[in-house]
């Protein structure tokens, strides 16, 4: 008798059966992101994911952020390298709670990722009850933009010296965010780099991203970035509450 | 290179699959890819046959991928145009440049067939 089916013989007919999924290799991922984004609330966190290419300056932007805020918000960090610890060090020498998931070669953090690194932030001192929760994802146009972690905003960030086509090459990143920085301004005297040009072709690929630019070492219109986070708190905060 | 871990991730849902069906190999595995997933089929397809050299359930299974299209609606006079990926300058109707796109962004298991 043939097991798989139960039939007298095994030769005269084959046993294919073909199943109708119809699921998204995304679902599993979305799922965790999901419960992610209830753990964020329960403590009332704003969570941010910041993307990326290399060096474009997010561990710069978190250091100038908390100086300047560290007294209204209580900040903590998630930071996403593939390899070392050093953007942590950075963070954590500015006085706030942070961890450092090392991917181990992944090129981005997915959802299970940043559930363990909420957990083991949690275990940090002052790391239990926070007003933002920074994710530093690792510095990579791509592969970051198609896993939701759980967030409630998404930003990405692209600095001068990368050159204005960023949104055209790596349009994803730019659909799927809520928020786009143009950072290292102080360098546009040294650089071709069409402040309006990127804008426009930003909003061309997402009418709705907002953009900022400015400069966290000069600290040229960093204030509109303070503002621009100081609304962003409130604002989810009111609607999650 | 993400594809690699969402292929692995689609032979874990396949190995559960087949343990439900009670079924030893997979013939072929249907799936249905966006332009806007952010998935590059080619890296996908190139996963998949690395993978599956060491996976004896899937081994010589058939990678079948239907593309699909985006949808761009004109922010301004609603029009819509069909894209296989490029963003259109423009809309046909009225030359509005802003354009939202909808759909375009699946990465989906559509089905799979074992024995
Ligand atoms: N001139 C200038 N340099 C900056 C600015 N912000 C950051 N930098 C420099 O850019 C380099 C990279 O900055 P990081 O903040 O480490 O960049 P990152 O995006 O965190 O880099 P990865 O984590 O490696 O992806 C450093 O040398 C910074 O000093 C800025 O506003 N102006
Ligand atoms: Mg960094
Ligand atoms: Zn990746
Ligand atoms: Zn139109």
């Amino acid at each position: 008798m043939c097991d798989s089916c139960g039939c007298a013989s095994p030769s005269d007919h084959s046993h294919t059966k073909t199943v109708d999924v119809h699921e998204s290799l995304f679902a599993a991922n979305e799922n965790i992101a999901k419960s992610n984004r209830e753990h964020f609330e329960a403590m009332g966190a704003v969570a941010i994911n910041l993307i990326s290419s290399p060096g474009s300056g997010k561990t710069t932007l978190l250091e100038h952020t908390i100086e300047h805020l560290r007294e209204e918000f209580r900040i903590g960090v998630i930071e996403g390298d593939i390899e070392t610890e050093r953007d942590a060090e950075r963070i954590r020498a500015k006085g706030v709670p942070v961890v450092q998931l090392t991917t181990g070669g992944a090129c981005h953090l997915d959802a299970t990722m940043t559930h363990k690194g909420f957990h083991q932030l949690q275990k940090e001192p002052g790391g239990d009850k926070l007003d933002i929760l920074f994710i530093e994802n690792v510095g990579n146009l791509v592969c970051p933009t198609s896993f939701d972690l759980g967030e409630h905003h998404r930003i990405v960030l692209v600095s001068v010296p990368e050159g204005p086509d960023k949104p055209a090459k790596y349009p994803k990143a730019f659909t799927s965010s809520d928020t786009f920085l143009i950072t290292k301004t102080d360098l546009l005297p040294y650089f071709d780099f069409p402040v309006e040009e990127a804008k426009a072709e930003a909003l061309r690929l997402n009418p709705k991203i907002k953009v900022l630019d400015f400069s966290s070492k000069t600290g040229e219109k960093f204030d509109e970035w303070l503002d621009f986070l100081r609304n962003l708190a409130t604002e989810v905060k009111r609607q999650t509450a | 290179m993400h594809e690699i871990s969402l292929v692995q991730n689609l032979f874990h849902q396949l190995a559960d699959l087949a343990k439900q069906n009670k079924m030893s190999k997979v013939i072929s595995v249907t799936m249905q890819i966006g332009p806007l997933s952010g998935v590059v089929i080619d890296s996908f397809q190139f996963g998949f046959d690395i993978l599956s050299k060491d996976d004896d359930l899937i081994r010589g299974a058939q990678l079948i991928i239907n593309t699909t299209a985006v949808t761009y609606r004109c922010s301004k006079c609603g029009a819509t145009q069909q894209s296989s990926g490029v963003k259109p300058d423009g809309c046909s109707a009225c030359d509005e440049q802003f354009l939202f796109a909808e759909g375009g962004d699946e990465l989906i298991l559509q089905k799979v067939e074992m024995e």
